[in-house]
């Protein structure tokens, strides 16, 4: 039995610390997600358990944090939901040879670099148990990911969606988030199967069948969902909980195929109508409580397991900039270059370069799986925290500094956003950044 | 062909195509590296409980039947905590199939626990078997500047290797 005094005082401070450090990094000109993420490392090991080791024994016992743990993963499973939700087969349709090329630089350029360092960091801080594959394919798609909401965000409190900047931006992590995921699926099974007796022809076949279903039977069945809001205005309780059923059946099925529970929630929230008002609809159902008491449990709970005090002398702190720099040459230069290939002015280049390098809560949910199934090593998995943290952070001022506003709002896109995806990818980020 | 597509074709090939010919290359290359030997998970602890009562700190091991190491791995560093209700930490390194480690008594309630001679150190060296199945491992503690004491032979046998793949 849980010890609900304990998990309620537990979930009472950390609201608390995520709200009043989300609301000054939001003086600073940073995203609410940024500050709430630094939280979530303040009340970890990092800081609290080591300025007062016996006050983070009473709030954080070992033995309650598996409940915490349980709730944090539930908000994350709605989150990925919602993640999927936002993300409309259009914009992936929709785009030209500069969103092509960026968003598919954007992906492979911090990918081979990190396979790249792989090579060096594998003998250093992975072990014999883990598959070099594995490690340098997790390293891979860690590094080459880009944080929808808050790149969203930023976007939206500069004016900039509509711009050319803006759509090649939403349309290239789009791309990079549902490749990122593909990536990742295929490291998971690959894990997972090497250590289990199922044959990974089987977990493949298992998953290409529930995806066939889920395209095929379930959308079908989530269409007669759109059609009943557009009759009544609104959904009933029962139809939304029978989407919430369905939401966490499809990551029940995921996670038993060998997979994950996410991968089945990203894909229920992708197989959804793509109305824009149902979309909306859907989100102001479960946008609120998700983002303002689940989230910040879940950066909580990855805080209490990231120990920067794991990352001492100056050897590990080489390693750890040597990721920074990696993932930041990959992703900021990778895209900068591509852009710029394509015709788009150095300085926008540059914009877009630095809005990919944003890594923000999409890194922690990714090193979070990695760490799960232990690919990576509690060294390395604060590592990352810190280079997502730093990618995160360095966006905005960066932003400011390389190209000012006048630059940046250029006529419209050479590649036209789908005008369905944008208001509300720009509401749900809102909710999420704000 | 136009001149826009010839372009976007070439920096595709350049920027996308030969990288990914490059990926597979570091792959293969990379499959012949060593990694530090897994030494990750919760440990049986089997030592002589004669010879442990006579170190100057044997509150602070508290050897029971039950006694367990867990050790948390990043490389060739790791932490290593001794569940035995003293909950002492200590940090080591492994080289080789070689892992040393200090611990530190004085860390823990020293009071109860009492501190192992002048420095408060103990030292364990042990040499894992990596082709037991279960891994085991087999070394010596010992206290830090204390000529006088004997010693402690002791193995361990991994009870619970990483969980690959599970959550």
């Amino acid at each position: 039995m849980p010890d609900l005094f304990k998990l309620v005082l537990q979930i009472s401070v950390i609201l608390g610390v995520c709200r009043v450090v989300g609301s000054i990094f939001r003086k600073i000109g940073q995203p609410r997600v940024v500050g709430e993420m630094f939280a979530g490392i303040l009340l970890g090991p990092s800081l609290l358990g080591w300025m007062a080791p016996g006050v983070s024994g009473y709030l954080f016992p070992q033995s309650s944090l598996g409940f915490l743990n349980a709730l944090s993963q539930i908000g994350i499973v709605v989150f990925m939901f919602l993640v999927g939700l936002g993300i409309n087969p259009q914009e992936l349709k929709n785009h030209g040879h500069a969103a092509v090329l960026t968003s598919h630089v954007s992906i492979t350029a911090p990918f081979v670099l990190a396979t790249f360092l792989s090579l060096y960091l594998y003998p250093r801080l992975s072990d014999d148990s883990v598959a070099f594959t594995s490690f340098a394919l997790f390293m891979g798609s860690a590094m080459s990911v880009t944080a929808f909401p808050v790149l969203a965000r930023i976007l939206i409190e500069r004016n900039l969606l509509q711009s050319r900047l803006g759509t090649v931006a939403i349309a290239s992590a789009a791309v990079d988030d549902v490749t990122g995921w593909c990536i990742l699926a295929y490291i998971v099974v690959l894990t997972r199967a090497a250590h289990s007796g199922t044959p990974i022809w089987m977990t493949i076949g298992g998953i290409v069948v529930f995806a066939l279903i889920m395209i095929y039977g379930v959308r079908r069945l989530l269409g007669g969902m759109q059609v009943s809001y557009q009759q009544w205005g609104g959904l009933s309780e029962n139809r939304l909980a029978f989407m919430l059923l369905l939401v966490f059946g499809s990551a029940l099925c995921t996670e038993w195929l060998g997979l994950h529970l996410l991968f089945g929630a990203f894909m229920m929230g992708a197989i959804m109508p793509k109305e824009q008002k149902f979309v909306q609809y859907v989100l102001d159902r479960f946008e609120t409580v998700t983002v303002t008491l689940l989230l910040p449990l879940f950066f909580a709970f990855t805080g209490l397991r990231t120990n920067i005090a794991l990352v001492k002398g100056p050897e590990m702190w080489m390693y750890c900039g040597l990721i920074v720099l990696v993932a930041t040459v990959g992703k900021l230069g990778g895209s900068t270059l591509a852009s710029w290939l394509t015709g788009m002015p150095v300085r926008e280049a540059a914009g877009l370069g630095t809005l990919m390098n944003t890594r923000g809560l999409m890194e922690l949910v990714i090193l979070d799986i990695g760490l799960d199934i232990k690919v990576i090593s509690p060294a390395l998995f604060s590592m990352m925290v810190i280079m997502a943290l730093v990618t995160t952070f360095m966006a905005t001022p960066l932003l400011d500094w390389i190209c000012p506003d006048r630059i940046l709002r250029q006529g419209p896109a050479n590649v036209a956003a789908p005008e369905s995806a944008v208001p509300t990818l720009a509401r749900s980020a809102d909710k999420i950044s704000a | 062909m136009s001149h826009t597509n010839r372009n976007f074709i070439i920096a595709y090939i350049l920027l996308v195509a030969l990288p990914i010919v490059g990926l597979v290359g570091i792959l293969k290359s990379g499959r012949a590296l060593a990694a530090p030997i897994s030494i990750d998970g919760v440990w049986q602890l089997q030592a002589d409980p004669v010879q442990l009562a006579a170190l100057p700190c044997q509150k602070a091991l508290a050897y029971g039947s039950d006694t367990s190491l867990a050790i948390s791995q990043s490389g060739k560093n790791f932490s290593l905590t001794l569940n035995n209700g003293s909950r002492l930490t200590a940090s080591g390194a492994i080289e080789g199939t070689t892992l040393t480690a200090s611990l530190n008594s004085a860390a823990a309630p020293t009071a109860e626990n009492g501190v192992c001679g002048q420095s408060g150190e103990l030292l364990l060296v042990a040499t894992v078997n990596p082709k037991t199945d279960p891994r085991s491992l087999a070394g010596t503690l010992s206290v830090n500047n204390c000529p006088v004491c004997v010693p402690v032979k002791f193995s361990a046998v991994r009870v619970t290797p990483p969980k690959k793949g599970s959550l």
